[in-house]
């Protein structure tokens, strides 16, 4: 895991908005708290507590500013979704691994996401609450092959232990990154600065880098 | 002294500190008493920057206790005037004091001397009446009138200690004062501390024999400058700001604008506990204080009122450019949106917004105006954004803003969302909070809390820029979620995210005005400057409109995927809207130069930190009495600097997402397009789902 005293090199803030998705009560507010807030200086939890977190993260030099944005699970608001998931770089599926029907839940949202957004949003399919795994109902094969099959990485995080979820963020962050860059690449650099810019990914001029203790991301 | 993970508290005490020198100035700004002494460092007389460094690195023992006597050697009392802004420490009778040179120097030192008290209190008063001019001649005809002679003398006293705090925390003279005023111990041995406490806190108490007045007169114990506990009586100030030790608070006149303040006075007499009244005379005073202060040091405009000064005049120039552009925008839109022919209803308004684009291209064409933005180094680019945007909209939207409601309004009521927005109210109306989608136990604000709510959708509604209303917007949230933890029957300490929030937020709806509510939404959605979508602003307004989307179109006998087809049409729609115009308003060279000068300002780490505390700053003045019943997010308190931004510049309270959307032109089409095919793709399977998601309902 890179330090902040890599982070010279490169000037780079990107910043991504992250929707997380999931039905009601599968723990997306305390997957999120608990990375937010773990390991993280108190002046940067938000002023509105759980449902709009802010992060900042310095991988391999370059900085990250993560905005998540998390939603309503109930299935009654689920119509509401475009309106949180617009403009996504990522989003984080989460469900519960001893409830099915919210596994059933993310393969729904899988499938309107790659609709709405096609493959430029980084999907993370997350089976949280996996210290209660003696209560599994989803198995473990069944969730990764078909997060592979739908171009996703899956994860197995406890919120309540703290496991599995520094990796999750880390994860998806370099691959918001890659995909960024990806584009970036393919617009051709320099006079299409713009133009890789697309969807939340802006690339700031270069600039002092943050203390130490500020934007360092604590690896996983 | 407690340390918990990254907080440190005093035992018995639920504030709680980032870190201990936070936690220091804030007793000393606050003057609390404190059951022991905190032992301060001598090298903290006078701070500097290399003393900032070792500052953090202290030990919670380095602060702990120690014998009085043995501060007294350490701490010899200095002269008075040696040096003005620093704290001195002075232990007398087993109380370690830490006295502010600016007291002394106002009010002479003779209350440190032995001798008795009651010939210098007049004489005290005489000098302060001198050295403080008429500014304070209104509150002391007040003080005559409330209170007796005899306690006169303790509220000047008091004034004036009110007066050395709130200069020296706000005055830019001194910028590296820790301006510690009186941190005082109740001293056992003598009896009437206590009493005195409590009449310092009431100054109505009606005065018998034997009250602490006299006590004081007759004793011979330093006559410290008396300490007001804000925290006890109930009235708060707005939150010290011991960290801009290491900034020049160049900007802070604004953060003594009063309003925050009367907030939270509203605050206070719409809360539920019992108040003395005399508390509220006080905080009346320390407005006056404060604005005093603030008119003292009037000569020196903060940035942001030249900015919107000189945005003003140059839109009332004649056969200036900028200023006609403004009289044409005013004149077209004043004549749109009520044409059937023309465009109507968010088409008429996304017309409006990139004409305030325009004009604020023109407007950072004048070098003056770039002058003045270059001038201000301690905002990030989107503050600036923003700062930029609220002087236009003082001089574009003020005019145009009424018309715009009944715009909206009209539109509204003519494709017939008002009616299913009244017609689900009615349907909806009595559903509580888990009825919403709400889970077990989650807490919807009370009746006091509700009315406050009210109150602020008013003031929001009244706002006419855009920022403004989705800045009251968050202290609505921010109210809702306190209500949510704090009135909650499930375990103390449940920490509710976004499947409980839609749902309470949907609950305080349904006991608002909607109409003028979903006015409001349209008002923000359409006209805030793109990059405002973004962060928690962004976010909350979001919840907002997915809120009043939800009442809009609830259908009952569908309980799940219940949107329409023209509701999910309507959202893909203004998602296109934004996109585009989120292009269109970022192609500007001009915020690409602001952006390169300020990268360079080498100020970004502590800017981007400034104005993030700087956004909760503005909801937590407004909350803060709140505080000291809330546990839970008590770690959450810091002192912050700058609450400046909060009067009138609107700005983005996250600036995590400083960086702003910027997506290329072709990907703007592409999305466009697909986009298109998606909605298509959407309504056909929409009636599918429906019926799947009814059947889906029958099963549970």
């Amino acid at each position: 895991m890179a330090t902040a005293g890599a982070a010279g090199t490169s000037g780079r803030t990107y910043s991504f908005k992250v929707v997380l998705l999931g039905e009601g009560c599968v723990g997306k507010t305390s997957l999120v708290l608990r990375y937010c807030e773990n390991k993280f200086n108190d002046k940067h939890i938000t002023t509105l507590q759980a449902s709009f977190l802010t992060k900042k993260l310095n991988i391999t030099g370059k900085r990250v500013n993560l905005a998540i944005w998390d939603t309503a699970g109930q299935e009654r608001f689920h119509a509401l979704g475009p309106i949180y998931y617009r403009d996504s770089n990522g989003a984080i599926l989460v469900y519960d691994i001893t409830d099915e029907d919210s596994f059933q839940k993310v393969k729904n949202w899988v499938k309107e996401l790659r609709k709405m957004l096609g493959n430029e949003i980084c999907l993370c399919i997350v089976g949280n609450k996996i210290d209660l795994d003696k209560d599994r109902h989803v198995s473990v094969e069944d969730a990764e092959s078909y997060a592979e099959s739908v171009g996703a990485k899956h994860y197995h995080t406890s919120a309540k232990l703290n496991k599995g979820i520094e990796e999750l963020f880390l994860d998806l962050c370099k691959r918001m990154m890659e995909t960024a860059q990806a584009e970036e690449r393919a617009k051709g650099n320099g006079a299409s600065q713009s133009a890789a810019n697309r969807r939340g990914v802006q690339i700031v001029d270069d600039e002092p880098q943050a203390t130490p203790a500020g934007g360092c991301c604590s690896s996983g | 002294m407690n340390c918990k993970e990254t907080a440190f508290q005093l035992s018995e005490s639920r504030l709680s500190f980032s870190d201990l020198p936070q936690l220091v100035l804030f007793y000393s700004l606050t003057r609390d008493v404190l059951a022991v002494c905190l032992s301060i460092p001598r090298w903290l007389y006078s701070p500097t920057e290399m003393n900032q460094d070792r500052l953090s690195e202290l030990e919670p023992k380095t602060w702990l206790s120690t014998p009085p006597e043995q501060q007294a050697e350490e701490m010899p009392n200095k002269e008075p005037s040696h040096v003005m802004c620093s704290i001195q420490l002075t232990s007398a009778n087993g109380a370690l004091c830490i006295i502010n040179p600016l007291y002394v120097h106002e009010h002479g030192d003779d209350w440190l001397t032995h001798r008795p008290a009651a010939l210098q209190l007049s004489s005290f008063r005489r000098q302060r009446r001198l050295s403080t001019t008429r500014t304070w001649a209104g509150a002391g005809i007040q003080s005559k009138r409330a209170i007796s002679l005899d306690q006169e003398s303790k509220a000047a006293g008091t004034e004036g200690s009110g007066l050395t705090r709130a200069r020296s925390a706000d005055s830019p003279l001194g910028p590296q004062t820790p301006t510690g005023v009186v941190l005082r111990r109740p001293s056992r041995d003598l009896a009437c501390t206590i009493p005195q406490r409590a009449s310092t806190g009431s100054l109505s108490t009606p005065t018998t024999p034997g009250t602490p007045e006299q006590h004081r007169h007759s004793s011979p114990v330093p006559q410290s400058p008396h300490r007001v506990s804000w925290i006890e009586d109930g009235v708060w100030l707005p939150p010290p700001r011991p960290s801009s030790l290491l900034q020049p608070p160049s900007l802070e006149l604004d953060s003594l604008s009063i309003s925050s303040i009367e907030e939270e006075q509203e605050c206070q007499l719409a809360g539920p506990g019992p108040l003395h009244p005399s508390a509220h005379r006080l905080a009346g005073k320390v407005i006056n204080r404060l604005s005093a202060v603030g008119q003292a040091l009037g000569g020196l405009v903060s940035q942001k009122k030249r900015l919107t000064n000189r945005v003003v005049e140059m839109s009332e120039r004649k056969g200036n450019a900028f200023g006609e552009a403004v009289k044409g925008f005013v004149e077209m839109t004043l004549k749109g949106g009520s044409d059937p022919t023309g465009p109507m209803g968010a088409e008429y308004l996304q017309e409006v917004r990139s004409s305030l684009s325009s004009l604020r291209e023109i407007l950072l064409d004048y070098p003056d105006i770039h002058a003045i933005l270059d001038s201000i180094t301690d905002l990030n680019d989107s503050e600036i954004d923003s700062l930029v945007e609220l002087a236009l909209h003082k001089v574009a939207l003020k005019p145009v803003s009424s018309h715009l409601y009944s715009c909206i309004h009209t539109s509204r009521t003519n494709d017939g969302s008002f009616q299913r927005l009244q017609g689900n109210f009615l349907l909806l109306e009595k559903n509580g909070v888990e009825e919403l989608g709400g889970s077990k136990g989650v807490g919807v604000p009370d009746s006091v809390t509700l009315e406050r709510i009210q109150q602020r959708w008013a003031s929001m509604h009244e706002a006419y820029s855009p920022n403004k209303k989705n800045q009251i917007l968050l202290k609505v949230c921010k109210s809702i979620y306190h209500s949510m933890s704090t009135n909650t029957t499930s375990a103390a300490g449940a920490v509710f995210g976004a499947d409980d929030f839609l749902p309470c937020l949907t609950w305080v709806l349904l006991r608002s005005n909607l109409v003028s509510l979903q006015v409001d939404t349209d008002y923000m959605m359409e006209l805030l400057d793109p990059t405002q979508l973004q962060g928690e602003g962004g976010y909350y307004l979001t919840t907002l409109y997915a809120s009043l989307f939800y009442i809009t179109s609830f259908q009952p006998r569908l309980a799940a995927r219940q949107l329409s087809v023209e509701a999910q049409h309507s959202i893909n729609q203004w998602h296109r809207r934004r996109t585009l115009h989120c292009n269109k308003s970022r192609r500007s060279t001009h915020r690409r130069t602001i952006r390169r000068q300020t990268a360079k300002q080498n100020l970004e780490t502590e800017t981007e930190s400034k104005s993030e505390s700087g956004g909760e700053n503005e909801s937590e003045n407004v909350d803060v009495s709140e505080r000291h019943t809330e546990t839970s997010t008590d770690a959450e308190w810091r002192p912050s600097e700058n609450t400046e931004c909060e009067q009138e510049l609107g700005d983005q309270p996250q600036t995590t997402v400083q960086s702003d959307f910027q997506p290329a032109m072709q990907q703007e089409v592409m999305t466009s397009e697909q986009e298109d095919k998606l909605s298509v793709c959407i309504e056909t399977e929409e009636a599918k789902d429906d019926s799947d998601g009814e059947l889906r309902e029958h099963l549970r």
